[in-house]
């Protein structure tokens, strides 16, 4: 999954991060590795950076915005609203929070315009999504059951 | 004075604290909130609650008709003002007063008198403590200010009558620098604050704010419980606090000297609650009255820290005419050393306020940490109140301890989704002048601790916030 910050000035970084099995998750940033295990213990999580010396993850970060000394960063996850603009019909948004009942699409596959790609539950109702414009899958960013907030960019299109 | 209804009109950390005594003595305790607070964090001390309704502060925490309203409906046998707001106003304690509702405070009177500048400086004056030497009134010629110079000895601070807040003053450190800046001072008075006239004041260089906790009962008995060094500070407001101060030292004659002469000023009033005398203390430890605060001051806990004496407690007990925790001058004694942080929503670097909504908030301690705060998850800073959310305060056993203490408590101290100076505070607390105890009211003006303050984010915190945010997506476990 790709997360973007973006700060005041709208000039924004990527970080990657691979959620591994073994309970560790694998972040790269500008070709760098770099692995952090993780924990939970009696309900708090803990992360490490070397598997030996361990602190709390404080239950921060569920919003989206990260406060450094000097500047406040929104976070983005899977997407980059400057890629709300620019990805047109191709770009499948959530517009409001929803779950993936199901996904019709995979990566690489054709898709027509009009046609259903996925089908997301949002206010206890089923939406078909579908595709804005004729092409090929470039991006499936979900998984069916997962939770989704507003504004996310669930699967990109190239026309 | 058991079951006693008591009011507390304020909010915050501060809040909270008097509810915590008043709960202890046994008084009820109640809170109010008002329109613009929606998750009032204070009022989780409070035993019973009242609305306070409006949504700006002169409708609500300033309005004395609407709050003596609220005091006669709820049958209410006391207020506590908390600092700031009503706290030293007159015409509120007189209200009470008038209503047969207990103040917990000073006398009307005596926050009359030491409210005002000019009569709390002759009142001192003439209780045989000193006070900043200079002229008795306005100057109104440059010969004049040159006699007076001559009398106190330079340098010497020529001063705006209307000035404030640092501006419309120049040092003079010779009968020249008098005679060129005269006339510049007026005409900065009169632009500044319309108004030409000007004061002459002995100039008394790398100044140290140093303050006397007074705790005072109805029937005149008046007990200093020692000083605090309040010389950090930032827009004349400090940000860290110690005690007792480390410019004293151990000079104990000096010690003993402000603390009487603090007894002085405030017998000289008949006071009879807790309060603070504050004292301007030059590179000679010569120190002169500044003010009186009639009021628990934000920095209480230091004192409470060192000396064991529950300076809230003890100002509810007092008003209410009950005998004190303790029975003579000699029962209060200095154990240990304790410095306390103020933690504000604001920007590090520029010190300007900085308000948002808290969205995570974890602490990791060492032994023997108090933290006086307000801090909540979803607990939104609005611009309305003061930026101060929390006082990080350590004890240990000498100076060096309570730095350690207090220099890893600040560390396992993280609140999200908001600016605050945390991080302006690791620097000062890292740097050798502030380690040393050799600092004064320049401090942040001169060493600039603020411009060291890290600019860049490490990339670790971002893979955390990462790391935080996919664990939520799956539920919060591995």
């Amino acid at each position: 999954m790709r997360y973007y910050f973006m700060n005041q000035d709208m000039q924004d970084f990527a970080l990657d991060v691979e959620v591994n099995r073994d309970q560790t998750m694998t972040f790269i940033h500008e070709g760098h590795k770099t692995n952090l295990h993780l924990k939970t213990l009696a309900g708090k999580n803990y992360y490490s950076f070397d598997g030996i010396a361990w602190k709390k993850l404080a239950a921060l970060g569920v919003n989206e915005i990260l406060v450094s000394n000097s500047e406040i960063y929104k976070v983005y996850r899977g997407f980059k609203p400057s890629g709300l603009n620019k990805g047109g019909a191709g770009a499948l948004i959530t517009q409001m929070p929803g779950k993936v009942v199901k996904i019709f699409k995979q990566e690489g596959e054709k898709v027509a315009k009009g046609e259903t790609v996925l089908i997301l539950e949002a206010m206890k109702m089923e939406n078909e999504i579908k595709s804005g414009a004729d092409g090929v899958v470039k991006a499936v960013n979900i998984k069916e059951g997962q939770a989704l907030e507003a504004g996310f960019l669930m699967v990109e299109i190239e026309e | 004075m058991k079951g006693k209804r008591v009011l507390i009109i304020n909010r915050g950390e501060i809040a909270i604290r008097v509810a915590k005594a008043l709960n202890e003595l046994g008084l009820v305790s109640v809170g109010v909130w008002t329109d613009n607070e929606t998750e009032p964090p204070h009022l989780e001390y409070c035993q019973e609650w009242v609305h306070l309704s409006g949504s700006n502060n002169k409708e609500t925490y300033l309005n004395i008709p609407k709050i003596m309203e609220l005091i006669e409906k709820y049958k209410i046998d006391g207020v506590h003002p908390g600092y700031g707001f009503l706290s030293e106003n007159r015409e509120f304690s007189e209200a009470l007063a008038k209503k047969g509702v207990t103040f917990i405070g000073p006398n009307p009177t005596a926050v009359y008198k030491m409210g005002a500048k000019d009569i709390s400086k002759q009142i001192a004056k003439e209780a045989g403590v000193p006070v900043v030497p200079g002229s008795t009134g306005e100057v109104p010629t440059v010969e004049e200010a040159i006699k007076i110079a001559g009398e106190i000895g330079y340098p010497i601070l020529l001063k705006a009558v209307a000035g404030g807040g640092g501006k419309g003053m120049r040092p003079c450190y010779t009968e020249e620098d008098v005679k060129n800046n005269f006339a510049a001072v007026q005409r900065e008075a009169l632009s500044g604050f319309g108004y030409a006239g000007l004061l002459v004041e002995k100039y008394v260089l790398n100044p140290h704010h140093i303050e006397v906790q007074i705790l005072a009962d109805k029937k005149g008995n008046v007990y200093h419980v020692f000083e605090r060094e309040c010389s950090v500070q930032r827009r004349h407001q400090k940000i860290i606090e110690e005690a007792p101060s480390p410019f004293i030292g151990t000079d104990e004659a000096t010690r003993l000297a402000i603390c009487e002469s603090a007894v002085k000023c405030a017998k000289a009033v008949n006071y009879d609650s807790a309060g603070t005398v504050e004292f301007i203390m030059g590179e000679d430890k010569k120190f002169y009255f500044l003010e009186m605060n009639t009021r628990i001051q934000v920095e209480h806990p230091i004192t409470e820290e060192i000396t064991g004496v529950d300076l809230v407690a003890n100002m509810i007990k007092a008003a209410f005419g009950e005998p004190l925790d303790f029975k003579s001058q000699e029962d209060i004694r200095i154990q240990g050393h304790a410095i306390e942080l103020r933690i504000c929503a604001e920007d590090p670097i520029s010190m300007l306020p900085a308000p948002g909504k808290i969205v995570g908030f974890e602490t990791t301690f060492p032994q023997g940490i108090r933290f006086d705060h307000c801090i909540y998850p979803k607990f939104t800073i609005t611009p309305d109140f003061d930026p101060m959310i929390g006082k990080l305060i350590a004890k240990g056993f000498n100076r060096e301890v309570a730095l350690r203490k207090v220099r890893n408590a600040v560390d396992g101290l993280i609140i999200d989704g908001i600016k605050t100076n945390i991080a302006l505070h690791k620097v000062i607390l890292d740097e050798e002048n502030f380690k040393k105890g050799k600092y004064s009211t320049n401090y942040i003006g001169t060493v600039k601790p603020q411009e060291k303050v890290a600019v860049k984010e490490e990339m670790k915190a971002f893979m955390l916030k990462v790391a935080a945010i996919e664990l939520n997506q799956v539920g919060g476990k591995v």
